[in-house]
């Protein structure tokens, strides 16, 4: 085989290079989001009113947090499907602490915080040391977390004290909601990571070939049980941040966010094979889900048959992902 | 050797096929006919255009121009459908087998017959059976694929295209992953195929397989076929420097370094044992020498290699500068200064998502670290500087690793323990898949880095390479040194006696 010219252009978009990445599928996400603001703009009553478009950060922060780790998880080739009552749990387990349990607000958080790096951390272990599924795994925590939350509540929300961290937490900064920062500021933390930390470059090679990573001295099992215990660790900020929201915890909220979460991530062009992904892409895949669901909640459809207008939304995107880049591959090779 | 074919009925014929990529010639003008019976082989270095050929022939790419008829029909621009419909099968090198089916069901995969809607087994079975037994090969039609040995499975990928009664079979070195022994049976059942009357299309780096089966042999340099030789005729230093294009010398033995054996050993090796493949090895080497471990598949070369990386754990003691280690584990082998190139350079080697920058520092980021950051900045010119030293050729540091030759992915692998400062270098099969020049390529730079102080274990299972590399060969057999040669003793002959001989 001789050697093929490439162009740098050319394999940016393919490896994650977050902020040079301008490939066709993050462009062709651009394009979707602008076309969906200019149809909803025009047809769905107060959708750009600030109001509106802060409420969308605020509801983006609830699956971009998450999608930050995910995005790891998945570019290392495992999954994560526990984040939906990982969130539920801690919003109940940050109220217990801080209502009931009398240990302040401060290390309430805290509290919660550690036992999600720790939750998370677990289900890494046993991935890296018993070679679980990680599919297993975190759905051993999804089910476990789901539970505990509930029978810790009997499905009533804790009130949270009032405390002025929470109202911090669950309102604005500069008129920005607190989440939404959040999100921002651990955007671009992670956009570091994933680029310009071995950390992050381990990630890359043992998703695109395991063997040869650990051939490379690199240690798997360590990098396969932080990628878990920071899903957990975000998970429980994205429940804190819930709590402070609602003034609540509780046992049944989030349900279903796993799924938002790895949608936005496949939207964003990371492969579940792993190996490929980037952050920018996973970004852009958030506001894809945020605006679609906000703009169906503002058309007035049917709430049950949002899901269905999603879940076909969702399934198209990645569908024109996958062709977008077959085809960009296949113009390369040849 | 086969008997006269010349007279057999003409197969195929390529009539001057063009076929470009952009850019890029890949195929000009070739002329080729192979008749019934015939075992012809296809020579030419990697790249010279022997893949886009098969390509053509198998129907997954069209020509430019030019036309291929198989028995007078013409292929035109019938795609993969029309190639099999004309009885053109190819083998190719990676197995397609299912492991978890059985032989039988891996010969019929996706055309299994039927009784009604069930699958008749039964008839499965005696289909495979009745093959096998054509070809004289005993393997058990209701074993699963992934029960088999590696030589096996190659020859039901083999008899997958036989059982279709091709007019032509396209065999894409058949024999390049498999061991010495399991070499003869494989081209045994080529020899088998052909007196049968199938034309075989043989591609193959190893002249003296070629030797053995092939009636004539065309060579390809550039994306020209330059010449069609008698095999019988053209002596091996004819058919290098067709390939090569260049007056090129056949490898001699080169000149005997001198390796100071006196001091501390850098790494010493005894009683290692890892049963049951390896069961007691023991061995010195010090700082600029290259010791070869050579013997035929099975006699546990991997693994001493993987043991002493610490990937495997093992009995017996291994010590680094006269220090014994106590538990070797990768990650303190790797801090002493060991690394280790796999044998399977796609499996276990590259990352083939990421250029050639990033595989090459994947071993160390300290050094182009900015405490926890990573800087780009130094990557390249890291990378840059090992592309230099090892004259890797690619467009550039941060081309995708698998645009590269096999010969310069397996040089990037070696670099990336330059880069971690690595001073015991453990290669497995450094030279497995890469063409000629690449291999001289690979052989200059290991002495290179024995010049410059490195330690290298140089691992092979082509035994006539050793002699061209190594100061000192260990032959192992069945687990164990079976002979130490170094020296005028040294030869390919006396690599092999020891590795065979009771």
């Amino acid at each position: 085989m001789t050697v093929t010219q490439t162009t740098p252009e050319q394999r940016r978009g393919s490896v994650g290079r977050p902020f040079a990445g301008r490939s066709l599928n993050e462009i062709g996400l651009i394009a979707a989001i602008v076309v969906l603001y200019i149809a909803l703009g025009s047809t769905a009553a107060g959708f750009l009113s600030l109001d509106n478009q802060l409420g969308m950060l605020r509801d983006a922060a609830m699956v971009g947090i998450a999608a930050w780790g995910v995005t790891l998880v998945i570019i290392a080739g495992e999954i994560d499907i526990s984040i939906g009552p990982a969130v539920a749990f801690s919003s109940v387990l940050v109220a217990k602490a801080a209502a009931e349990w009398g240990i302040g607000i401060g290390p309430a958080v805290l509290l919660t915080l550690v036992a999600g790096a720790a939750w998370g951390a677990l289900a890494g272990w046993l991935r890296a040391r018993f070679d679980v599924p990680s599919f297993i795994a975190t759905l051993g925590v999804w089910s476990a977390l789901g539970g505990l939350g509930l029978y810790l509540t009997d499905a009533l929300p804790v009130v949270l004290p009032e405390s002025g961290l929470f109202d911090v937490l669950g309102g604005t900064v500069l008129g920005i909601p607190t989440p939404a920062v959040v999100m921002v500021v651990l955007f671009f933390a992670f956009a570091y990571l994933a680029r310009y930390t071995g950390y992050g470059r381990s990630v890359y090679a043992i998703g695109g070939n395991a063997p040869a990573a650990r051939m490379a001295g690199i240690n798997l099992a360590r990098v396969r049980v932080l990628l878990f215990a920071t899903t957990g660790l975000l998970s429980a900020i994205t429940g804190v941040l819930l709590a402070a929201r609602l003034g609540s915890g509780n046992g049944g909220a989030a349900s279903g966010l796993e799924f938002d979460v790895i949608a936005a991530v496949v939207i964003g062009g990371t492969a579940l094979a792993g190996g490929r992904g980037s952050m920018l892409g996973t970004l852009l895949g958030v506001v894809f889900i945020t605006v679609i669901g906000n703009g169906l909640v503002l058309l007035g459809v049917d709430s049950f048959l949002q899901n269905v207008v999603r879940g076909v939304i969702i399934v198209v995107a990645v569908l024109v992902n996958v062709v977008i880049t077959k085809r960009a591959r296949a113009t390369r090779e040849t | 050797m086969a008997a006269d074919v010349a007279s057999g009925t003409t197969v195929i014929v390529v009539d001057g096929v063009t076929k470009h990529y952009p850019g890029v010639p890949a195929l000009t003008d070739a002329h080729l006919t192979i008749r019934q019976g015939e075992v012809r082989a296809l020579l030419g270095r990697n790249g010279a255009g022997k893949s886009t050929l098969i390509r053509v022939l198998s129907g997954v790419e069209r020509a430019d121009s030019g036309s291929v008829t198989v028995g007078g029909a013409e292929l035109a621009d019938g795609g993969v459908r029309r190639a099999a419909e004309l009885g053109i099968r190819t083998v190719h090198q990676e197995l397609s087998l299912v492991a978890e089916l059985t032989v039988a069901e891996n010969l019929y995969l996706g055309q299994w017959p039927r009784r009604g809607t069930a699958i008749d087994y039964a008839a499965m079975r005696a289909g495979a059976a009745s093959v096998f037994q054509r070809l004289g090969l005993d393997i058990d039609p209701s074993a699963t694929v992934g029960s088999l040995s590696l030589a096996n499975r190659q020859l039901v990928e083999i008899c997958r295209a036989v059982r279709e009664q091709p007019q032509l079979l396209i065999l894409d070195e058949p024999t390049s992953a498999l061991a010495a022994a399991e070499v003869d049976i494989v081209l045994d059942t080529v020899t088998r195929i052909a007196s049968q009357g199938v034309a075989v299309l043989y591609v193959s780096h190893r002249l003296e397989e070629i030797r053995r089966i092939a009636h004539s042999a065309t060579v390809m340099r550039d994306g020209r076929i330059v010449d069609t030789v008698d095999v019988g005729e053209a002596d091996t230093g004819r058919i290098v420097s067709l390939m090569l294009g260049e007056a090129a010398t056949a490898a001699a033995r080169p000149p005997e370094r001198h390796v100071d054996r006196t001091g501390v050993p850098l790494l010493s090796v005894r009683g290692l044992a890892v049963p049951p493949k390896v069961l007691d090895v023991s061995f010195d080497l010090h700082a600029g020498e290259i010791l070869g471990l050579g013997g035929l598949m099975g006699s546990g070369r991997t693994e001493v290699l993987r043991a002493i990386a610490g990937f495997t754990h093992a009995a017996g003691t291994i010590a680094v500068e006269g220090h014994t280690i106590q538990r070797p584990s990768a990650p303190a082998m790797k801090r002493l200064g060991v690394g280790m190139t796999p044998e399977d350079r796609k499996d276990e080697g590259v990352v083939p998502l990421l250029g050639v920058d990033e595989n090459l520092v994947l071993s160390k980021f300290d050094t182009v670290s900015s405490g926890p950051t990573v800087l780009p900045g130094k990557v390249r010119r890291a990378a840059q500087q090992l592309i230099k030293r090892l004259s890797i050729a690619t467009a550039s540091a941060r081309t995708p690793i698998v645009n590269l030759s096999g010969g310069n992915q397996q040089k990037a692998v070696i670099g990336r323990w330059l880069h971690a400062g690595s001073r015991i270098l453990l290669l497995d099969e450094p030279t497995r898949g890469v063409d000629v020049q690449a291999k001289a390529e690979i052989y200059r730079l290991v002495r290179e880095l024995a010049d410059g102080g490195a330690a290298i274990v140089f691992v092979s299972g082509e035994l006539e390479e050793l002699p061209l590399v190594c100061d000192r060969v260990l032959a192992l057999r069945e687990g164990k040194v079976a002979g130490e040669l170094t020296g005028r003793e040294l030869t390919t002959d006396s690599v092999l006696s020891a590795a065979m001989a009771a």
